[in-house]
């Protein structure tokens, strides 16, 4: 499988330029998206594994683009990154999908711990589905021979 | 002071209401009454006195009338020839004695006036009246009544004198009475103690005697301008010689000229009345009195209840406004917290980002080591604990600010704050602070959520111990928690400690965002107002007493869970210098 790829979702420039620095200095490859709408349109493009997404964001905001992502790509994991004002939304986010949130300001080491819980989850239902689909693809193998045998 | 003005004129008010309102128609059913009790007591009065002259004057024309009938029944049945002999004339007056024993003599006259005949105590007989104004007057009339006189033994008479008329001419009959009958009649007359009839003449003579003093024959001064013919029954008020007022009723005998008079003391005819003046003066003074004195009583009563209420609505009042400016506040500062992050979040980046390429650099042996690399890095670190100082700050910011749903659940404060005491009690000893505990016992449940509630009290604890610490060092510092049952539904709970106390001027302000007396760092000054806004939410308040070098008492007003008792107050009392320890905790 693919090394973690992170795609990092804030409307503060800044914020994602010199995050992006920091992962890709640990090695981590990283897109970065200014509102909701570009990372939809990007994760189409991009082969992303866990999107940090921040909650309060002029446009469309963290949470709608959170169900938007789900809907669309259910398997990407989704972090949101909040301020305390908004715990709340964090907590709605959890209850539409997201699998772990952070509180700004948020230390880079702790982001990249929990980006990288995200990436083992995804790795693990990865591996459930491709271990479901084998089953699956055998099973039916054995069902076409069996219905060869009995006509 | 203004306030004091209003109630006192509020008083004034209240009081002349509840004195006139009930002493109008008190005092106009008394007015009314009176009047009415007077003007029937003198109807009835004068009517009774009106009544007993008429009858009187009725018995005595009988009596007059049936004295002159006697004599003229002698004058038909007898001739003058007949009577004029004394023998006969003796005859005759033993029969008219039989028939009225008042008889005294009885004479007879010829029409020259010459006393014919005799019988009685004097020697008449051969005597002329001719010119004698009786005689005339008998001789023109037919009959004459005369006034009294005081005959014979001193005895009061009359005489009575009737025409006689026959074959030999007209001739007169007459005879005296003894006026001692009809005395009696008229002297028999009692009214209450001073009530007394009697008869006067055209004169103003007595003709009988009067019992309040009056001899036969005398006048009384004071009569004399009523002595006049007037029809029917007369009736007038007049003063005595002896200035004392009497009531009159007097009428005039019709074929005589006597006046029956019939008169009572005033005083003694309204004597009734004076005793119901007694009666109304006394229940005017016993009811005004009572008036007053209720209206007293019940005045000061509702002027100091409507204070208790003015004050009650200005504490509320504060209250409110306190308690909006304070989520006003949260609003605000939760808004500027929460926008704070975003920066603060981009210099933590950048503050890791030049760690890490500092670290690059170093391990690459770019940077050799050096006293300016220390201190840059001493600089970064620095960076990252005001960072981190920040970070601290807006989170209880936006923790006073947020509006979550608590988890409410019944509390038993019996039990919960032993359990909140015991998680402070080891720093208590430390500092050589003794914990007491207060609850009263059956204290009803509040309800509301433990994690907040323990955070207050938690948050009063500490900045208890804090100001206790200020004062005493580590020997001598209390904390004493408290809960009573108010009684109005509601629960006090108090922490009180006898530490450094809280100056005036700050106490206005300890339930404010970012008040703090502590040194800069230690505190962020939102503890007590994150309190306050707990509190608030669960429906209660807050209150703060502190006396610097003496201590200080936090009480929190919950209301009661169960119906009969009130809210429930705990008092944390702490010695008054950070309240915000709590937030910094």
């Amino acid at each position: 499988m693919d090394p973690m790829k992170v795609m990092l979702v804030d409307d503060e420039e800044r914020f994602l330029s010199t995050t992006r620095k920091l992962l890709e200095k640990k090695g981590i490859p990283v897109v970065t998206a200014a509102g909701g709408a570009e990372a939809l349109e990007m994760l189409r493009v991009e082969n992303v594994h866990v999107v940090i997404l921040d909650v309060k964001m002029p446009g469309m905001d963290g949470i709608a683009t959170l169900r938007e992502i789900k809907r669309r790509f259910p398997l990407i994991e989704v972090i949101m990154l909040t301020g305390h004002g908004t715990i709340e939304s964090a907590v709605e986010g959890l209850k539409s999908g997201a699998t772990d949130y952070l509180t700004k300001p948020a230390d880079v080491d702790e982001l990249i711990e929990k980006a990288e819980d995200a990436f083992e989850k995804r790795k693990r239902l990865e591996d459930k589905i491709r271990v479901a689909q084998a089953r699956k693809s055998m099973q039916s193998a054995q069902q076409i021979l069996e219905e060869t045998k009995e006509s | 002071m203004n306030d004091e003005h209003r109630y006192r004129s509020l008083r004034r008010l209240v009081l002349a209401c509840m004195i006139l309102v009930p002493a109008v128609p008190f005092i106009a059913a008394l007015v009314i009454g009176y009047s009415h009790f007077t003007s029937a007591l003198e109807t009835g009065t004068i009517a009774s006195m009106k009544r007993i002259v008429a009858d009187h004057r009725h018995m005595l024309e009988t009596f007059l009338d049936e004295r002159r009938a006697d004599l003229e029944l002698i004058a038909a049945s007898y001739t003058f020839e007949e009577l004029a002999w004394p023998r006969s004339i003796q005859e005759v007056f033993r029969d008219l004695q039989t028939g009225s024993n008042a008889f005294v003599d009885l004479g007879v006259f010829n029409e020259a006036g010459v006393h014919m005949a005799y019988f009685g105590p004097y020697q008449l007989t051969g005597k002329v009246y001719r010119e004698a104004a009786w005689f005339q007057e008998v001789m023109k009339r037919g009959w004459y009544v005369s006034d009294i006189f005081l005959g014979y033994r001193n005895v009061p008479h009359f005489v009575i004198a009737v025409v006689g008329e026959d074959e030999s001419g007209r001739w007169v009959l007459r005879a005296t009475v003894d006026s001692n009958l009809f005395n009696d009649l008229v002297k028999k007359v009692r009214i209450g103690r001073t009530g007394e009839a009697y008869i006067v003449n055209r004169n103003g003579l007595f003709q009988t005697e009067r019992r309040s003093g009056g001899e036969l024959m005398r006048s009384d001064p004071g009569m004399a301008e009523h002595v006049r013919r007037h029809p029917g029954i007369r009736t007038f008020i007049d003063k005595d010689p002896q200035g004392v007022e009497h009531l009159y009723a007097t009428t005039w005998l019709e074929e005589k000229d006597w006046m029956l008079v019939v008169r009572q003391e005033k005083a003694d005819a309204f004597k009734a009345l004076r005793t119901t003046v007694y009666l109304v003066v006394l229940i005017l003074l016993a009811g005004g009195t009572g008036i007053v004195l209720t209206a007293f009583v019940l005045t000061s009563r509702i002027v100091r209840r409507m204070e208790r209420m003015d004050v009650e609505k200005d504490r509320l009042g504060e209250q409110l406004i306190r308690a909006t400016r304070l989520a006003e506040l949260g609003e605000m500062s939760a808004g500027f917290a929460h926008e704070i992050n975003n920066p603060l979040q981009i210099i933590k980046s950048e503050q890791a980002l030049i760690d890490t390429i500092l670290d690059e650099l170093r391990e690459r042996g770019d940077l050799p080591a050096s006293p300016d690399l220390e201190e840059l890095r001493d600089s970064m670190e620095q960076i990252s604990l005001q960072i981190e100082r920040c970070s601290k700050i807006t989170q209880a910011i936006l923790k006073f600010g947020r509006e979550s749903e608590p988890v409410t659940k019944d509390i038993d404060l019996l039990s919960f704050i032993p359990e909140v005491a015991s998680m402070v009690e080891k720093k208590a000893s430390v500092h050589g602070i003794t914990l007491e505990e207060e609850l009263e016992p059956n204290l009803p449940r509040i309800h509301g959520d433990p994690a907040q509630l323990q955070q207050v009290l938690l948050n009063l604890f500490n900045n208890a111990v804090d100001a206790v610490i200020a004062r005493h060092g580590a020997l001598g510092g209390i904390i004493l928690v408290g809960a009573r049952s108010r009684g109005d539904g509601q629960v006090a709970v108090t922490v009180q400690d006898n530490g450094c106390g809280i100056s005036p001027d700050d106490l206005d302000k300890v339930f404010s965002p970012f008040f703090t007396t502590k040194p800069v760092g230690k505190g962020t000054g939102l503890g007590l107002s994150v309190c306050y806004g707990i509190v608030n939410s669960m429906g209660g308040t807050m209150e703060v007493d502190s006396e610097p070098g003496k201590g200080t008492t936090f009480t929190i007003i919950l209301p009661a869970m169960s119906a009969p008792a009130g809210k429930a107050g705990t008092t944390v009392r702490d010695d008054g210098q950070g309240c915000e320890a709590l937030s910094a905790a």
